[in-house]
């Protein structure tokens, strides 16, 4: 199989894996055991309220037969046609909603893939060049605590000490550099101006680096055995008893090599990161799109709650996808293991 | 060649052997009362589950048709049924035999164990009918009533023998503690002696193993030797063993590891009073512990906070400090330790069978049944986990499966619904693996059926890599239910939850009660450590190849950032 056989067979392999994610929101919808409607008009206890409910019931499509219903909700999602909120939002198009929230996820993951990019992955390979000193040890205990470290407490932490920052560490975060409150979404309308760009990034900057945390654990381990894999091979060995300097031994035949494990675990982590913002948005009350998703799940907008699910899968396998590719273009050994 | 059987070799060297017995039995004994205590409960809880059952099952409810009575039958049924698959491989004779010589040896062995859940079928009916039943309950009775007069004795570890709990009066001197100590020394000696017990058990299963192997074991070296060898020294692997110890250790032995008992402190503490000395009044009053509770909550200020180390004003110990309600802050965790754990247990149970089966179907089958599961696994893992626990929580919380030991039960089977593909995925390459090996092939030509190919000559060479990624999922099932339970999902108040501890304490991070938050926080961290070093520390003993293997990335399992 070649390498562009394997990346076709993939993307096929992500079509019933769309339809059945799509197929599993149906059915949470229409059989799941919170009835949408109920939980949009509430107690059906007056005959005004029972009517109500009964619109709404027609107008989610519930009063149709399962297959009909069944058609046009699929044909619904995939067309992007993702319906409206009736709780959370009542009248708002969920796409709509999701165009106002999915900015501030955005820049929070933006800035959550960066950060542990930059600290993590040199970190690591400051540690396998120097594997077993004391250096390496103290880092890769950090790296361990710090993937350990739950990221809800992690957050609250981080804001309990920023909010009393003046008395604590004797620095007041939230007048550093610029005036901006510890919590609260970033204002993200002006990140052209240096001042609002340095205004929104140190808003996110405290969510980001928990939100980050694990992944830069993660990387941090990773180029830490990347680099020890690589370091030992014999291509070094030759190259090193070949009188290559130390300098460009360590750049140009280790570190080139030790960074192909790292592409499918940058992109790992960034998909891990959809599922963490949750609590770190719920925390630092940052309203993007995982806390749209816990307010729409625990007060019942089940067809948000559904249409969001789609897109998340959606996202998800794009992101699968493009990893895929970059593992097509990187690494030519791709598709000739057997699988 | 022959050699002597393990009778033999007991039979000629049976000092280890009798001296090892004879101290299980010196450690058993110090804990009888408890596990007394446990077998009247569970005795007690079976004898209600089996009357409830059986009382529904009479002849005019059977004859009229209702439901429950049916399905009690019908699940009695498939039970001797059951039972009959069991017993009949291994029972050297066959009465279909006899009947039909020409049946194929499959149908035989159906007809067989029809024949013996037929006849279990009768004997029931014939004992209940004759109540024979009646005549078990009574000889029963007295080893009941020993039962019951054991565990009211005191054992080792347990709250009677070295209370804590006491009041000091007005010239310094403590009532109602274990030798008129201060509580803090009385409830430090009795968490030593808690840990000095298990410490002493698993000195002594060493010991027992390690006396199998040099005076007993036929072999002087099989396989797992080395995996024992390669554990001992590896340091890290020794840290998250000795840390899962005592997290397990804190699960098994909460009641006696709190200082006070979760009836009083979480579930009932109106109910329950306490005695304290009264400065101003010079006696000793009784108070419920409720309202002492409310006198020493722990809400962010010097005046109203009861820090770790430190008494409240009613002589009471808080080694951790009290939660913003004044309910003591260590019970609360010892006790979410044991709930943790047992959902824990329950849900990478479920998911590792589920897994198992699944990798072994997939590696077997190949073709259309492992295309159907990866689709399946690739659509569960297609949503972010977290976000599907939240969802799914939500939905069922309102069902009767929710309900049940106040949402832990669907809790565990929400997380082995939704996690068993990440353990499947990870045992798939290995099962293909083994599914290519020559013996596989050899098993098949001889006519071996399909399932017992499976277990008898796959399953084995699994059950390596079911330790070590049990391990390094249970770490991430603990951070998972912390995290639901930090979102106010998953279990409910009253059952304590570390996560809840977490939330609880929001507010009071940088204040004087920075306790309620950091403390259970620094715990899980520490669990969810020592889970991912036991479970690094079995890979390299059991598989010492996939050292530092970066394909082998399933360590996103047990890693704060999911929650």
């Amino acid at each position: 199989m070649s390498r562009w056989q394997y990346f076709l067979r993939r993307l096929f392999l992500s079509i019933p894996v769309l339809v059945l994610g799509a197929t599993a929101t149906f059915v949470i919808f229409r059989f799941g055991p919170i009835d949408p409607a109920a939980a949009i008009v509430g107690e059906a206890a007056t005959e005004s309220s029972r009517e109500a409910y009964e619109r709404v019931r027609e107008q989610l499509g519930l009063t149709q037969p399962v297959g009909t219903h069944y058609r046009e909700y699929m044909t619904d999602l995939f067309t992007l046609n993702l319906g409206q909120s009736w709780v959370i939002a009542p009248g708002t198009d969920t796409l709509d909603l999701l165009l106002i929230y999915a900015p501030r996820t955005l820049w929070l993951a933006f800035w959550a893939v960066l950060i542990p990019i930059f600290i993590g992955i040199p970190l690591g390979i400051y540690a396998g060049l120097r594997a077993n000193t004391a250096a390496d040890y103290s880092i890769s205990v950090f790296g361990i605590v710090w993937r350990a470290m739950p990221n809800f407490w992690l957050a609250i932490i981080l804001l309990g000490v920023l909010s009393q920052s003046s008395s604590l560490i004797g620095i007041d975060w939230s007048s550093l550099i610029v005036d901006t409150p510890v919590t609260g979404p970033p204002d993200l309308s002006n990140l052209s101006s240096p001042s609002g760009f340095l205004a929104a990034t140190k808003q996110i900057l405290p969510a980001a680096i928990v939100l980050g945390s694990a992944s830069m654990g993660s990387e941090l381990r990773i180029a830490r055995t990347a680099v020890l894999e690589t370091i030992n091979s014999p291509y070094v060995e030759a190259a090193k008893a070949n009188g290559v300097t130390q300098r460009s031994l360590v750049w140009k035949h280790v570190l080139r090599n030790a960074l192909v494990p790292l592409v499918p675990t940058i992109t790992n982590e960034a998909f891990l990161l959809i599922g963490g913002s949750v609590i770190v948005e719920v925390v630092f009350g940052i309203n993007g799109l995982g806390w749209l998703f816990f307010t729409a799940a625990t007060n019942g907008d089940i067809p948000v709650v559904t249409a969001l699910v789609f897109v998340f899968i959606l996202v998800v396998v794009a992101m699968n996808l493009i990893q895929d590719l970059l593992y097509v273009l990187i690494d030519p050994r791709v598709g000739y293991e057997g699988n | 060649m022959d050699s002597p059987s393990l009778t033999d070799r007991l039979r000629d060297n049976p000092t280890p052997a009798v001296v090892w017995v004879l101290g299980l039995c010196l450690l058993l004994g110090a804990e009888l009362s408890s596990i007394a205590g446990a077998l009247v409960d569970a005795g007690g809880s079976v004898a209600n589950g089996l009357d409830s059952v059986f009382g529904a099952i009479t002849v005019d409810a059977v004859t009229a048709g209702d439901p429950t009575a049916l399905l009690i039958l019908g699940t009695l049924a498939l039970l001797f049924l059951g039972v009959g698959l069991a017993v009949v491989p291994r029972v050297p004779f066959s009465l279909s035999r006899r009947i039909g010589e020409h049946l194929s040896y499959e149908r035989r062995m159906l007809l067989d164990a029809v024949i013996v859940a037929v006849a279990l079928g009768l004997v029931a009916t014939v004992s209940i009918w004759a109540g024979l039943v009646d005549l078990l309950r009574v000889g029963g009775s007295p080893l009941w009533t020993g039962l019951e007069w054991l565990a009211e004795r005191p054992n080792l570890t347990s709250r009677e023998l070295i209370p804590n709990e006491g009041y000091q009066v007005a010239d310094g001197t403590w009532h109602g503690t274990f030798l008129g100590l201060s509580p803090a020394v009385a409830w430090t000696l009795r968490v030593l002696v808690v840990f000095a017990y298990v410490g002493l058990w698993l000195g002594w299963l060493w010991a027992g193993y390690w006396w199998y192997r040099t005076h007993y074991r036929q072999a002087d070296w099989t396989p797992r030797d080395d995996m024992v060898q390669r554990l001992r020294t590896h340091r890290w692997g020794q840290f998250g063993m000795v840390v899962v110890c005592l997290f397990l250790t804190m699960a098994v032995f909460a009641p006696s590891l709190g200082t006070t008992t979760a009836e009083a402190d979480i579930y009932a503490p109106f109910s329950h009073t306490i005695e304290y000395f009264d400065d101003s009044s010079g006696e000793v009053e009784t108070i419920t512990v409720g309202e002492a509770n409310q006198q020493t909550r722990s809400v962010g200020y010097e005046a109203e906070n009861v820090g770790p180390l430190s008494y409240d004003q009613f002589d009471r110990f808080h080694p951790f400090g009290t939660l913003t309600d004044g309910k003591d802050l260590l019970t609360f965790l010892v006790h979410g330790a044991r709930v943790s754990l047992l959902i824990g247990l329950l849900s990478v149970g479920l998911s590792a069978a589920f897994a198992t089966m699944f990798a072994l179907i997939s590696a077997y089958y190949r073709g259309l049944a492992d295309l159907v599961l990866v689709i399946t696994g690739d659509t569960i893992m297609g949503v972010p986990r977290l976000l599907l626990l939240i969802l799914l929580t939500v939905l069922f919380a309102e069902t009767w499966l929710g309900s049940i030991y106040d949402g832990g039960v669907l809790l565990a089977v929400i997380l082995a619904g939704t996690g068993w593909p990440y353990l499947w995925r990870s045992f798939r390459g290995p099962t293909l693996q083994i599914s290519e090996e020559e013996w596989v092939d050899a098993a098949r030509s001889y006519g071996q059926t399909p399932i017992g190919i499976m277990r008898l000559h796959m399953l084995p060479y699994l059950v390596g890599y079911l330790l070590i990624y049990s391990s390094l999922v249970l770490g991430g099932v603990i951070l998972a239910i912390a995290g639901l339970s930090f979102l106010g999902l998953g279990i409910t108040a009253p059952t304590p939850e570390w996560g809840r501890a977490v939330d609880l304490g929001r507010e009071y991070v940088a204040t004087t009660s920075w306790h309620i938050s950091l403390i259970p926080g620094l715990l899980i961290t520490l669990v969810v450590t020592g889970f991912n070093a036991l479970g690094d520390g079995l890979r390299d003993a059991i598989d010492p190849k996939a050292d530092g293997d970066i394909a082998t990335d399933t360590e996103s399992q047990s890693r704060g950032g999911g929650v």
